[in-house]
């Protein structure tokens, strides 16, 4: 059975957002709820300052700790859809435990305060529809949450299910430079200038991710959690500072 | 019915109806918002999902349970100088419930789905989830005791039977309720298997300074009206209770706080020292609301001075509702990831559609406790048995 993984190299990620921005064109999302975002991090002084960053999509994980806390299985991991964990808005009552469940802080509520002005919302209004750009994706899927999300329920990152579940059944990898499996690629995949992410069958022992993370030491965030990320990362900077009070920094 | 009884008069009909108007004006306020722009109306955001809303939920909620407990200290354990706060203990249970649970309703995102999705798909994973059955049970079982006691029948063994049944879904909600909190490994200010314990003994300290308040309130602050048992309650062991209660409480606030400040862990020692430490607010509720009220009823010549004993309840009643607010609050503080803009601690402050929600909920116990003194004898309580002696002697 599938299950999609991916692989972000951060020793070729340059952090430059364009994961970000494809996502949420690609899903419609409210400005600022990023559901991929990359996130930044200082240590020490001139002139050994370090700069790092830290793309972040939801992990899918493989024990997800949002799963098992929503009262009403609203949240729910898909094993036939290579093990993503998917939100049914026509379920979610917007409880808001799995985000307090969730130690990747990947869970959007964004019937929130706007997080970037104009609001969208005001700009855009929507009747069943937390906002109603003037481009929507053809796609729409509320029991998987995908689309543009109505008022009152959780939302976030899908691995782009609706793309990817349109992939020839059985291959190995989603590779933005192979032409017969582009179109099916998630969108921060598909636009990452550096190629620093990819995207595969963490159950076929021939994929590309496999073969990355066993070859170049793949790690997963915040491991120790026991929710076993089918995100991997490679390279320096997954090590994720823990949080230091601004006053002794 | 009792004479002495305020409440069964013209100023029991005035706070019914002013507390009614302000909970309805309050409601009205937050339904204002909520329909025309949804939650956007609070401060709470994607970091800090839960708010001022949730913590007067939890405050209602454990207050409720605290009730329950102090009820069943007569009805289930026999100590019958508790016998005179009983059935109002009850009352108060019930109806604080009932306002945390509206307040919790007014909270949600789809406060209505919520009844047909959880007995449809009966996630018993979910600690939430047996929230709702526990709560339940609790609501159904306080009812039938009440109206068990309305029928005077305080010792049949159905009354019996239904007191038990009571006190253990009071006990399983607060504890289950706890563990919504204390699960959360990835919430190490909340994670801790005693936190049962901790809410079980802060329920009863909120549950204390309620039914103290509000039977004074009912008597007019006079404690010389009051039924006899009722005054030799408030003069004897309710102080003293009171006393080890808040005891208890102090000392687990301290454990949790030497541990949270020694530990290396920032997502507990950051929250204790720079965020509730280095708040006035909780200080003041800490030393105010908590500390104080202890070392007041810690005092032979002061527990039992009536003006003393309202003023420890208002004391406690503020200062555990901080306690919630920054237990809640202070679980998400810490961002989850410090990065892209969070350099520090995340800020909150409830919006006024959140302190609606407080004042509609806080009302709504006000108007309730009001009509049910009215309509309802709630200082009843059954005949005291003859002594012994004399029944030997007969």
């Amino acid at each position: 059975m599938t299950k999609w993984g991916m692989v972000i190299d951060l020793d070729k990620c340059t952090g430059c957002q364009a994961c970000t921005t494809a996502c949420a064109m690609e899903n419609n999302t409210l400005p600022g709820e990023n559901w991929q975002d990359v996130l930044y991090y200082s240590e020490g002084s001139y002139p050994t300052a370090k700069l790092t960053w830290l793309p972040r999509p939801c992990m899918q994980c493989e024990n997800p700790s949002c799963v098992a806390v929503c009262p009403t299985k609203a949240t729910y991991k898909d094993m036939d859809a290579g093990g993503i964990v998917f939100v049914d808005w026509n379920k979610c009552i917007g409880c808001k435990y799995c985000m307090i469940a969730c130690p990747y802080g990947v869970r959007f509520y964004a019937d929130e305060k706007p997080v970037v002005e104009p609001d969208v919302r005001d700009v855009f209004p929507g009747e069943g529809q937390l906002h109603a750009p003037p481009y929507q994706g053809p796609d729409s899927d509320s029991v998987r949450g995908i689309g543009i999300q109505p008022k009152g329920v959780v939302s976030k990152c899908t691995f782009c299910y609706h793309k990817v579940s349109k992939a020839p059944e059985g291959v190995a990898d989603l590779d933005e430079d192979n032409p017969e499996t582009k179109e099916f690629t998630p969108a921060c995949v598909r636009t990452c200038p550096p190629k620093a992410r990819y995207f595969g069958d963490l159950d076929n022992p021939e994929s590309e991710v496999n073969r990355l993370i066993a070859d170049q030491r793949g790690v997963r965030l915040k491991d120790h959690t026991g929710n076993r990320p089918q995100v991997y990362y490679l390279g320096s900077g997954a090590d994720v500072p823990a949080y230091q009070s601004p006053k002794k920094t | 019915m009792n004479k002495g009884n305020i409440l069964q008069g013209p100023m029991g009909l005035v706070l019914m109806i002013v507390s009614a108007i302000v909970a309805l004006a309050a409601f009205g306020y937050a339904f204002m918002d909520l329909s025309s722009v949804g939650h956007r109306s609070f401060n709470t955001t994607s970091q800090i999902p839960w708010g001022q809303p949730i913590a007067t939920y939890l405050y209602f909620a454990l207050a409720s349970s605290g009730l329950g407990m102090i009820a069943a200290l007569s009805l289930v354990f026999g100590f019958k100088q508790f016998l005179p706060i009983a059935k109002r203990a009850i009352f108060l249970s019930f109806v604080i419930l009932i306002a945390g649970m509206a307040v919790l309703a007014m909270e949600l995102g789809h406060v209505f789905r919520m009844l047909w999705v959880i007995p449809l798909n009966m996630q018993i994973q979910s600690a939430m989830f047996w929230m709702g059955v526990f709560y339940i049970a609790d609501l159904i079982f306080l009812l039938w005791k009440f109206q068990k006691m309305e029928g005077q029948e305080w010792d049949s063994k159905t009354s019996k039977q239904i007191g038990i049944a009571s006190f253990l879904a009071v006990l399983l909600a607060s504890g289950n309720l706890a563990l919504i909190f204390g699960m959360m490994s990835m919430r190490p200010f909340w994670f801790d298997g005693l936190m049962p314990i901790y809410f079980y003994l802060t329920a009863v300290a909120s549950g204390l300074a309620a039914v103290v308040f509000f039977t004074y309130l009912a008597y007019g602050f006079n404690r010389a009206a009051m039924p006899e048992r009722t005054r030799a309650m408030f003069e004897g062991p309710m102080p003293k209770l009171f006393a080890a209660v808040l005891g208890g409480t102090v000392l687990f606030i301290a454990v949790r706080a030497v541990t949270g400040v020694y530990t290396n862990n920032p997502e507990i020692s950051v929250v204790w020292r720079e965020f509730l430490f280095a708040s006035p607010v909780y200080q003041a509720s800490l030393w105010l609301g908590i500390i104080a009220p202890f070392v007041i009823m810690m005092i032979a010549g002061l527990r039992s001075n009536p003006s003393m004993q309202v003023l420890v309840s208002m004391a406690v009643f503020a200062g555990l509702f901080a306690e919630r607010y920054f237990f809640v609050v202070g679980g998400q503080v810490v961002p989850l990831f410090r990065g892209t803009w969070e350099w520090g601690l995340i800020q909150y402050t409830p919006s006024m559609t959140e302190w609606a929600l407080t004042i509609m909920g806080s009302a709504m116990l006000f108007a309730l406790f009001a009509a049910g003194e009215r309509f309802l004898n709630l200082s009843d309580m059954p005949a005291e048995p003859a002594p012994e002696g004399a029944t030997a002697a007969a």
